[in-house]
């Protein structure tokens, strides 16, 4: 049987249902692009008019309070490094980008991830689709990203938002689903309301996953936001892709060191933010 | 198998002294907690499954077959009055935790009927409901349930805080009664700081904070060592006596329902068996499954002067004036020496000034031995 025809008309369809929605969604699309570029642009003019030493002092104090001053001390070189070889703007550039693709995950994520952890039924329709999301190649996203917003970040932080957004619901929806019968009991048996039974009894113990699906999701949105350099995001997932299409291979080896320096010190001060359940002392 | 046996007089007298025992108190003021007929079927078809038991009258067993649903709690009927300790006994899938989740709805009973101080909270709507488990029905689990982010304080005024009780007097009064289940010096540390005995401690705190009328016990000393477990018991049982609370307590352990209640239940398969005293379930078990229960309990402690004497008139070794005399409450581990200090080798059993029967050491031995009516001759 051929199904040739069927194909194309399926392509067809998908192409003209892709213009039908610039067309007509266009008024959307271009306010969601400003939007997205108008905070990477702010957060980005706000980071760099700060002297290099200012925010690697700052970061190096924040990895310092949440894992001791060894690591502080080596999360503020390591940044101090970036400037050294020369990388400090797409450094910052991809900071940005990753900040800003993580909040609205976490903004997105953790209603859906509470909600999924309630309902068995929402739990069921969402599975399938974050597996889809999970399963394709994450470089998928940015094509329809480009479509509707074009080249530049708003397009990064879409596609990187889309890819960073499920280990954050699946993960809040874990915690929120895993809260002991006996502690959903003792909300019910001291006549709590609904609401105090979730702040005070689901929240803590779903805290720790929740925090867990946060730093997920950080990784990811590293990972992406290099490939999204093929769209000009900026940052050093641009510097890689010019660097590869030079053949300089010195300067992507820079840019390599930079995002690793600047993913170690995100993953392990992430990792270290919130209460673990029972560690408190 | 027999239909439940309700016993609700709070003494027991054998069936052969009945007649001449005339000292049965009666509780007259109404039932704390009432439960009429209340059925919980689980399952698929539970609905059907309700519908025939109240057409066709089905049991348990015919549930299970027809429409594969699990009786879990099968038309029990009890009352708790106030200031009583209600234990009720039985072995794991017996029905007790699903039977003691009825009292404040956290499980809805498929049939039949649940009141609260006279109330049906069966049909209570959710702000009701929840001012109801609030302020009436405490209750302590098993596995304690404190939330580990929380301090020793913080939790045991959990009950409160929900409440909207505001901080500096829900402080006081979760410090009162923690101070009361004597951990005063703990308030600041954290749960998993605690021994299990400790932690349970901090549970009852909890439950007794929000001064409810009534104690849910679900199994709660269950998971403590032997020596802790008893040391428990007994304070629970002071405990709530002295703030004149009501308790409903499950246990798989008839020794602890023996030691904590005022009357025991015995479930099985979901059905109360027997409901009495612990005297009045030792010595007098409605079926064989009760029987085998108690065969193995101790009667020293339990079985009471009431339980083993002879009527006066049939004890003629001695004038019965001349025997030193002890009350009805008196139990044989009193008797005996009584007994072996009395150079008659017999003791009356005396209420007030009238005497109401003779114990020789003849009815002590037969009264441990374990036949419910002593023989009626002299020593």
């Amino acid at each position: 049987m051929d199904l040739t025809p069927w194909i194309q008309a399926f392509d067809t369809s998908v192409d003209a249902g892709m213009s039908w929605l610039t067309d007509h969604g266009g008024a959307v699309f271009d306010l969601a692009r400003a939007m997205l570029e108008g905070t990477f642009d702010g957060l980005l003019a706000g980071l760099l008019l700060l002297p290099f030493w200012v925010v690697s002092i700052a970061i190096g104090l924040l990895a310092a309070r949440s894992l001791g001053w060894k690591s502080g001390l080596a999360a503020a070189f390591g940044m101090v490094l970036c400037q050294a070889i020369g990388l400090w703007t797409a450094t910052i550039e991809t900071l940005c980008l990753v900040i800003i693709s993580v909040m609205l995950a976490v903004l997105v994520g953790v209603p859906v991830g509470v909600l999924s952890g309630y309902s068995a039924r929402l739990t069921k329709v969402l599975d399938p689709v974050l597996d889809l999301i999970q399963t394709l190649p994450p470089y998928i996203y940015l094509l329809p990203a480009i479509a509707f917003l074009g080249y530049g970040p708003a397009t990064a932080i879409v596609a990187t938002f889309i890819v960073a957004a499920p280990p954050v619901i699946r993960l809040s929806a874990l915690g929120f689903r895993q809260t002991p019968v006996e502690f959903i009991e003792l909300g019910e048996a001291t006549g709590a309301k609904p609401l105090d039974a979730f702040l005070k009894i689901r929240v803590p113990f779903a805290l720790p996953s929740v925090m867990a699906g946060i730093n997920q999701s950080l990784m990811m949105a590293f990972g992406m936001v290099v490939i999204a350099g093929i769209v000009g995001s900026g940052g050093l997932g641009e510097t890689i892709y010019g660097a590869i299409r030079k053949l300089d291979i010195a300067l992507s080896v820079n840019a390599a060191i930079a995002i690793v320096i600047l993913t170690i010190i995100i993953d392990r001060i992430s990792q270290s933010i919130g209460p673990q359940v029972g560690e408190k002392t | 198998m027999p239909g439940p046996v309700h016993r609700d007089r709070p003494h027991f007298i054998s069936d052969k002294w009945e007649a001449k025992m005339t000292s049965t108190t009666t509780t007259t003021a109404a039932p704390l907690v009432e439960c009429r007929n209340v059925w919980k079927v689980f399952g698929a078809r539970s609905r059907e499954a309700i519908a025939a038991i109240r057409e066709k009258g089905l049991g348990k067993r015919e549930v299970l077959a027809d429409f594969n649903c699990v009786v879990g709690v099968h038309d029990a009927s009890f009352t708790v009055a106030k200031g009583e300790i209600f234990c009720i006994m039985g072995l794991s899938g017996s029905g007790k935790s699903t039977l003691i989740r009825l009292l404040n709805r956290l499980i809805d009973p498929s049939l039949g009927e649940v009141l609260v101080k006279g109330r049906a909270i069966n049909g209570l709507a959710a702000p009701d409901l929840r001012a109801l488990r609030a302020k009436t029905i405490g209750m302590v689990f098993q596995n304690v349930a404190l939330i580990p982010t929380r301090t020793v304080l913080e939790n045991a005024s959990f009950g409160l805080e929900v409440q909207g009780v505001p901080p500096a007097e829900r402080r006081r009064i979760a410090t009162d009664a923690l101070t009361r289940v004597g951990l005063a010096d703990w308030l600041n540390r954290y749960p998993r700081e605690l021994s299990g005995g400790m932690q349970q401690r901090v549970g009852l705190a909890r439950a007794i904070a929000a001064d409810p009328e009534i104690i849910l016990m679900d199994e709660p000393f269950s998971a403590l060592d032997p020596l802790i477990r008893r040391q428990l018991q007994d304070e629970f049982r002071q405990l709530t006596k002295s703030l004149g609370k009501s308790a409903v307590f499950i246990t798989h352990d008839l020794d602890e329902a023996i030691r904590i209640g005022d009357r025991i239940a015995i479930m099985k398969d979901g059905a109360m068996v027997q409901t009495g005293t612990a005297e009045e379930i030792v010595l007098n078990p409605a079926d064989q499954y009760v029987a085998d229960f108690v065969a193995g309990i101790s009667r020293i402690h339990l079985v009471k002067a009431a339980s083993v004497m002879m009527p006066v008139a049939d004890y003629t070794a001695a004038p019965v004036a001349d025997l030193a005399r002890t009350g009805l409450d008196a139990d044989i581990d009193a008797l005996i020496h009584l007994v072996l200090a009395s150079p008659h080798q017999a003791v009356a059993v005396a209420e007030g000034d009238a005497l109401r029967g003779v114990v020789t050491a003849r009815t002590l031995l037969e009264g441990l031995k374990g036949d419910a009516a002593p023989v009626a001759q002299g020593a």
